[in-house]
């Protein structure tokens, strides 16, 4: 616990307030346990019972200023959960597989002697790949680095990807196309609020990152200018200068129609584009044919909408463009994070304060989470595993010679493929709820019946722990300490409130006692803390260009937060990208990209007349397995539903709280429909945190972007049908 | 200096952190005191928040017979005294705007105290903390003024403490229209 005294920069929103003190209690300072915003909180420990009893605002943190979501407000409640796995469990009869049957407690050492036993025969008879390794990103950097490690130095197997491909995957694929560097956010959100436009696409931003919604309406308040892109009138739609409400699946056109006229109107930086950018007069040609018009034709939105808000971003001094999942959970979303930054670089509207590019990272560690060697073909330091200098640098940290480095494994969705053909047949899971949170659920459920072993590590009994024949207790997020990169790219500290609760263990922790089981003690067993990890993963992250090393956890103390890069101890990190117009391609310059449309992998049809979208509701983090446990939260949103224009309802001829069928050509669900004006007459929606037979990921596509693999969440064809109707056929 | 909270109802988002942050006082026995509805729900998600508005002449303290219901010297009126409280649910309705809750097994009217344990010593209270879209402010008579000046509205009224409602109340609120006197930029 330490008292942070800094001096940082303060904004208009920083309110000097000394926090309330009950008797008999300490307050830890820390962050939230969700999503990227990783708003700053304290947690109120008991001294008495050493218990965490609640929460109080942060207002010292200078991103969020105490403010917090109701998750958040209520995040600590997670931890002294009733819920809350206590010891590890084993599953001896596998055909309870898929429920939650058939548990008992054991201790720890007879489910590592049980693991070790079993990982070791499944590699024995089928190869060191037949194990696989699935993480998340909503655990500490040093979790995150450790699993990368875990996975190929005490597995040995080249299988390990992580959630982030559900996540996000297209925004790291799209801007290192185009800056050559995957930081989520050229600028720190201390600037949002005096940019003079805020363009912001496929971003459920009320909801699913609420408290930057004070700097949003700032903005507005400034008299700047807000322009939403989005098929459903979202609370922050609701209020925005220009509602572009386009049809799901073609933001690309969108960007493209918006870009080609920015560049009709004479809006181009032509010293920028000249000087920092290649693709430019490839680019402009591509654009020519997205005319008001055209772009109309394919997105739906009125011509008269997408030039205004062209005029908007192009006249604007400075402007952000920001997106989320919305435009990345496509089979083409790198090419739309590529396409909306094309508006920046062209305007040259980037590498400068109060304008740039950001994406509201979804998950609270999906920033670092994915640069520390999680994914499937990367190492710590966003160093590739298809560079033999890149290995070599990392072999030297981990002390394995560099020909026992596993190649590049495929992606999250592509693993589940290879344990349905039974090429993986063992499986250790952590931080992750892919039976709720993967396209194609009845595959995917299937995928997960059929490994011969299966280890998952989580503080609460999942959807995917029903799969498992081991359950190992882990901690959650205050009960261990470690950095996290939030949204901005600002290195933070989480800090340990509470010891772990019952029999259960940190992630790291777990790692290390396996690897020593395994026989590879000798890589992990100088590992005693979390901050031994940490130090060993800076020292792994030094030299890449998501360079760690010099972001101390004394120096994030003092500095609230260190921006990556911060490549030594005297480096204070860098809060703005690009600010030297230097990209990181090699020849220093950024890439404007022409890219040609390409509709939805399944377009609406006679049979499927409707686009099912699927996004979050405000009381819910991602699969819902935290958050569905939480009484208030509960409260607030018990279940799916589906939301239909009243149109198409009167269509259908179905009623507000009537139950009807929801089908696609993968599945099907029950939900109470929702009636509301504020979605598209030809779009349905449904909030994707709920799992089993209420999952709507029973009927996404897994079509996939070909170089993120993100699968398409946000557009397939789907159909409607009243339950009588049903009945009766 | 004295600060009021300030509602911008135009702000609201719905994402009912206020409630859960009600709970969170330490005073307030883990249950929420306020509200947030939906305006129109089966046409857009405008929501608004309904917080006590804290009237300087309470018509919920007027209405009880047992004086359970004491105005704090900052003027935040507050919850029924456990002692007092006969449990009439008088207040409930005498409020114009329906904020005092009632609990049927321990016979007791409860309501917003204005987090009295932290705005007595100038802290916020809860919901104004965490509130994330900045729909509760916590304001100085100064601030407030400034915004009645910036924020221009076309029905020409300031819509707080009017006459016809409940008199003059420790609470300020801006009614929707926050935008309608803001000059663009551009």
């Amino acid at each position: 616990m330490q008292e942070v005294n800094t001096k940082a920069p303060r904004d208009q929103f920083f309110k000097e307030i000394e926090n309330v003190r009950h008797p008999n209690e300490t307050l830890v300072k820390t962050h939230c346990s969700y999503c990227g915003m990783q708003c700053g909180m304290n947690l109120r420990v008991n001294t008495k019972t050493n218990q965490i009893i609640g929460v109080e605002p942060r207002y010292d943190w200078p991103v969020t200023v105490g403010k917090m979501c109701p998750k958040g407000v209520t995040a600590y409640q997670q931890t002294n959960h009733p819920d809350r796995i206590l010891k590890p469990l084993i599953r001896d009869d596998a055909s309870l597989k898929g429920t939650q049957k058939g548990f008992r407690e054991a201790t720890w050492e007879e489910a590592y002697d049980l693991i070790a036993k079993k990982f070791t025969e499944l590699q024995q008879q089928y190869g060191k790949d037949a194990l696989s390794v699935f993480s998340g990103v909503s655990m500490t950097n040093e979790k995150c680095y450790l699993t990368g490690k875990f996975a190929r130095v005490a597995l040995g197997t080249r299988y390990i990807d992580y959630n982030g491909r559900f996540c996000m995957s297209s925004a790291a694929g799209g801007f290192l196309r185009s800056f050559g560097v995957d930081r989520g956010s050229t600028l720190p959100w201390t600037d949002i609020h005096e940019t003079d436009c805020l363009f912001i696409a496929g971003s459920n931003t009320a909801e699913c990152h609420p408290t930057s919604m004070f700097r949003v309406w700032h903005v507005q308040e400034r008299g700047g200018y807000l322009i939403v892109a989005d098929p459903r009138e979202t609370p922050i739609a609701r209020r925005a200068d220009v509602h572009l409400d386009l049809r799901p699946g073609t933001d690309l056109a969108l960007a493209n129609g918006i870009l080609n006229l920015l560049i009709q109107a004479g809006y181009v930086d032509e010293d920028f584009v000249g000087n920092h950018t290649n693709g430019f007069e490839e680019t402009k040609e591509l654009v020519k044919q997205f005319t008001p018009e055209y772009t109309s034709q394919i997105t739906g939105v009125a011509p008269e909408k997408i030039i205004r808000a062209a005029e908007i971003y192009g006249k604007a001094p400075n402007a952000v463009v920001m997106f989320a999942r919305g435009v990345e959970q496509q089979h083409k979303g790198v090419d739309n994070v590529s396409a909306y930054t094309n508006m920046a670089l062209v305007t040259g509207k980037i590498g400068r304060p109060k304008s740039g590019v950001a994406t509201f990272t979804g998950q609270g560690n999906g920033q670092g989470g994915r640069e520390h060697g999680q994914k499937s073909d990367l190492l710590p330091g966003y160093r590739k595993l298809t560079n033999p200098e890149h290995v070599r640098e990392v072999c030297q940290v981990w002390g394995i010679p560099p020909e026992e480095m596993p190649q590049p494994g495929v992606s999250a969705y592509e693993m589940f493929e290879l344990m349905e053909q039974k090429t993986i047949r063992g499986l250790y899971l952590l931080c992750s709820n892919p039976a709720v949170s993967a396209p194609n659920q009845n595959f995917i459920r299937r995928a997960l019946k059929n490994l011969d072993f299966m280890v998952c590590a989580d503080f609460y009994l999942s959807e995917s722990a029903e799969f498992a024949d081991v359950i190992l207790p882990s901690v959650t997020w205050s009960e261990d300490e470690g950095t996290v990169t939030n949204l901005e790219g600002r290195i933070i500290k989480i800090n340990k409130a509470q010891e772990p609760l019952g029999e259960s263990k940190p992630d790291w922790q777990i790692q290390v006692e396996l690897a020593e089981r395994l026989g590879r003690g000798k890589y992990f067993s100088h590992l005693q803390t979390a901050r031994d990890v940490a130090d060993e993963f800076r020292l792994a992250s030094k030299g890449g260009y998501a360079d760690y090393y010099g972001a101390t956890w004394d120096k994030i103390d003092k500095q609230d937060g260190v921006f990556w890069p911060c490549k030594d101890e005297a480096d204070p990190g860098t809060p703005h990208m690009f600010l030297d117009k230097k990209f990181y391609h090699p020849d220093g310059k950024a890439k404007i990209c022409a890219l040609p449309y390409r509709p939805p992998a399944e377009e609406p049809d006679e049979e499927y007349p409707l686009r099912l979208t699927t996004g979050r509701v405000v009381y819910h983090y991602l699969s819902g397995n935290q958050t569905r446990r939480i009484q208030f939260l509960r409260d607030m949103c018990p279940e799916a539903y589906v939301e239909v224009h009243p149109e198409t309802a009167a269509k259908y001829q179905i009623e507000h709280e009537e139950v009807v069928r929801l089908y696609t050509r993968r599945g099907e669900a029950e939900y109470k429909v929702k009636i509301t004006e504020a979605i598209r007459k030809d779009t349905v929606f449904v909030p994707y945190h709920f799992g089993h037979d209420q999952s709507i990921n029973l009927l996404t596509i897994d079509a996939l972007d070909p170089m993120s693999r993100m699968p398409e969440f946000k557009a397939c064809a789907a159909q409607i049908e009243k339950r009588e109707k049903r009945a009766v056929q | 200096m004295k600060k009021r909270l300030y509602l911008e109802l135009e702000n609201c988002i719905g994402c009912r952190s206020c409630l859960a942050a009600c709970t969170q006082c330490g005073g307030h026995e883990q249950r929420n005191r306020n509200y947030v509805y939906d305006v129109n729900p089966l046409v857009n998600r405008q929501t608004m928040p309904l917080m006590c508005l804290h009237c300087v002449n309470p018509a919920c303290a007027r209405s009880c017979p047992a004086q359970a219901i004491q105005i704090h010297e900052t003027g935040a009126v507050l919850s029924a005294l456990v002692e007092k409280c006969i449990g009439c649910q008088n207040c409930t309705i005498a409020c114009p705007y329906g904020i005092p809750k009632f609990d049927t097994e321990q016979n007791l009217m409860y309501k917003c105290d204005l987090c009295i344990d932290r705005t007595k010593d100038g802290i916020p209270p809860m919901c104004e903390s965490v509130c994330p879209s900045n729909t509760l402010q916590w304001l100085t008579d100064e601030e407030i003024e400034a915004k009645n000046q910036q924020f221009n509205l076309d029905n020409g009224k300031w819509v707080t403490s009017m006459p016809y409602l409940e008199g003059e109340t420790n609470v300020r609120v801006n009614l929707p229209g926050i935008l309608q006197g803001v000059t663009k930029l551009f």
